[in-house]
């Protein structure tokens, strides 16, 4: 019975509960994208790091682990330095540049043999390696998001590049140009941001890493496969506290119009109260009633916002494809039980003004 | 003290009593209620005595604003009073907390209004379904049929209020209010928003109940002619009773 109160409670305004369950909907979709995109991008960003092959990456003193914010190339010939420490199979230098050409992208600059060195080379799907000054190798979700074939010439840089290949995405970068020229580009001869180093054996990486912190005293020195644990929001400054404000805006939303919604219901059910007391009902039961149809509504919301995350990352994707928005099970539970919860505190006071109604004047309300 | 220890439960075997003078299943002494307007409290009621025994159709007459309603909540545990006392099958609502009094109403108390108050996103059915609920007992499918049958209701009950006509919502308010078998049902201007048929119908099914359930009815009213189909007539003014004669 208190179910199909409830049901044609919410059916007698059908605008009114849409506007609900689409406010609910916003909340948890906003929740689950935000979060989804910035765990999405980073998860993504280091399986592409972690995905060179490479077992260690040294950078410069205090660089951050999102490559190519670091502002201070290090010399080239460190490499020299690297290939003579034990167990260090090979080294390849890497220029990282940003690039805003039709999207922010992070640019390596790559010596072709070292690179294939130390990551075993790239997956060409279509076209050649780097052969000449100006080539320039796109992955393939790159070549997707920006139009681009094998044969193109694409700008980048203020620079006129040759496109020779385009190659399976997962190497660190989904841009790579001839380290020399893009040296000469951005005025760093001779420099490097990173240097990527392949052990003789993977076991061999902890002692690698120990002996460069002695020879290159307070040079950066992280190990690949660990990347994915180091790249979370946590390690970017102001990224939590922007999550977490984007989160207290979300439910916000959703709570100020379950608030407004249940309010509007109270007071237009005022005769319907009385009447209710009339019959016997208890203040429990008025309150029970109203946070269970706040509950019903936000239950619905939840559901169209699972749905309208799945449908706008489509949107996006199909839009954006070097995009990447990561949707877990965990983090919908987590933002229904977000809307759950705000549903029912925005619903309580609501609900204990109807309890408290005095019958008859509940009664006689027009 | 808990709700449970304050409220007697009804007692089992109860026989219809007529008129016979036995404990009165509703009395009020010295009952006062006062209304504050702003600083000025204003009286209501003003000592009503006033007894109805099991069985009996008793009907409240008086002009506009002599107390009728407020009396009528006031034994209905609507409202509280404020002086005297109101007992309602041996139970004082004056001592009873709000809780107590909800609980005492929802096991002997029927409503019936003028405006018929059914719930207007609900059906017939459920409009009367859900005083059950309420009740606590669950939905008795046998007593909602008698009590549908007999109120002529069979074929309206999938329909909502606004979909009846008010003469077959008064039929559905009255459904409601006896559906949990009520000690006492209460009725404030029945009739004032029906046509003289309907009222005649209603009225006729008051009697009806009255006289072949024994259910005990008190009716507010101002209709002389309402009057006719109880036992008694008690008439009420500036929220005393002026008198209590048994109607032609």
């Amino acid at each position: 019975m208190m179910g199909e109160l409830i049901a044609r409670n919410l059916l007698h305004r059908p605008l009114r509960t849409l506007i609900g369950v689409l406010a609910v909907g916003v909340e948890v979709a906003l929740v689950v994208l935000i979060v989804g995109l910035t765990s999405g991008l980073l998860t993504e960003t280091a399986k592409r790091i972690e995905g060179i092959g490479a077992d260690i990456m040294l950078q410069p003193p205090a660089a951050s682990i999102f490559l190519g914010f670091s502002g201070s190339p290090m010399p080239i010939k460190i490499a020299e330095k690297l290939t003579e420490i034990k167990y260090v199979q090979s080294v390849a230098p890497a220029l990282l540049q940003f690039s805003s050409t039709g999207g922010v992208d992070v640019v390596y600059g790559i010596d072709p043999d070292s690179f294939r060195a130390v990551s075993s080379g790239f997956v060409f799907l279509e076209g050649h390696d780097m052969e000449g000054p100006n080539d320039l190798l796109v992955d393939d979700w790159a070549a997707k998001a920006k139009h681009i074939k094998v044969g193109d010439t694409f700008n980048l840089l203020n620079h006129d590049w040759h496109v020779a290949a385009i190659i399976e995405h997962g190497k660190g970068a989904r841009l790579f140009v001839p380290l020399a020229t893009l040296q000469d580009l951005v005025g760093a001869h001779d420099k490097a941001s990173i240097f990527l180093i392949k052990c003789t054996r993977p076991e061999h990486t902890e002692d690698v890493m120990e002996e460069i912190r002695h020879v290159l005293p307070g040079y950066t020195v992280r190990p690949l496969k660990d990347f994915l644990s180091l790249m979370t929001s946590t390690n970017i400054p102001g990224l939590q506290a922007f999550i977490d404000a984007m989160i207290a805006l979300a439910i916000a939303i959703g709570l100020l119009v379950i608030f407004l919604t249940m309010y509007t219901t109270v007071i237009e059910r005022t005769r319907d109260i009385g009447v209710l007391k009339s019959l016997g009902a208890t203040q429990p039961f008025i309150v029970r009633a109203l946070l269970t149809e706040s509950a019903v509504l936000c239950l619905c919301g939840i559901g169209a916002g699972v749905g309208l995350s799945y449908a706008v990352r489509a949107a996006f994707l199909a839009g954006f494809p070097t995009l990447s928005i990561l949707i877990t099970p965990g983090w919908i539970l987590r933002a229904a039980g977000i809307a759950l919860a705000g549903a029912i505190f925005g619903a309580s006071y609501p609900a204990w003004m109807a309890s408290r109604k005095d019958a008859v004047e509940a009664l006689s309300y027009d | 003290m808990g709700i449970a220890a304050t409220i007697r439960e009804p007692a089992e075997g109860l026989i219809f009593l007529g008129k016979k003078s036995v404990d009165p299943i509703l009395r009020t002494e010295n009952l006062w209620k006062l209304y504050r307007a702003g600083k000025v409290e204003v009286p209501a009621l003003r000592g009503v005595n006033f007894e109805v025994q099991p069985g009996e159709s008793v009907a409240v007459m008086g002009p506009s604003g002599c107390g009728k309603s407020s009396l009528l909540y006031v034994i209905g545990g609507l409202a509280q009073a404020s002086r005297g006392k109101v007992l309602v099958d041996g139970n004082d609502l004056t001592e009873l907390s709000d809780a107590a009094r909800t609980k005492l109403r929802r096991h002997k108390i029927g409503f019936v209004f003028q405006r018929f108050n059914l719930l207007p996103t609900l059906t017939a059915k459920g409009n009367i379904a859900i005083a059950q609920f309420i009740h606590g007992d669950g939905f008795d499918p046998h007593r909602f049929e008698v009590v549908t049958q007999m109120l002529g209701l069979a074929g309206r009950l999938h329909h909502k209020p606004s979909e009846l006509s008010g003469g077959e919502q008064q039929r559905v308010a009255i459904a409601r209010a006896i559906i949990n078998e009520p000690k006492i049902l209460l009725a404030d201007e029945p009739t004032g928003n029906l046509d003289s048929k309907n009222s005649e119908v209603v009225l006729q099914m008051l009697r009806q109940l009255n006289k072949n359930l024994g259910q005990t009815v008190v009716m507010i009213t101002h209709n002389p002619e309402a009057t006719t189909y109880f036992d008694r007539v008690v008439h009420m003014r500036d929220g005393v009773i002026v008198d209590g004669v048994p109607a032609d």
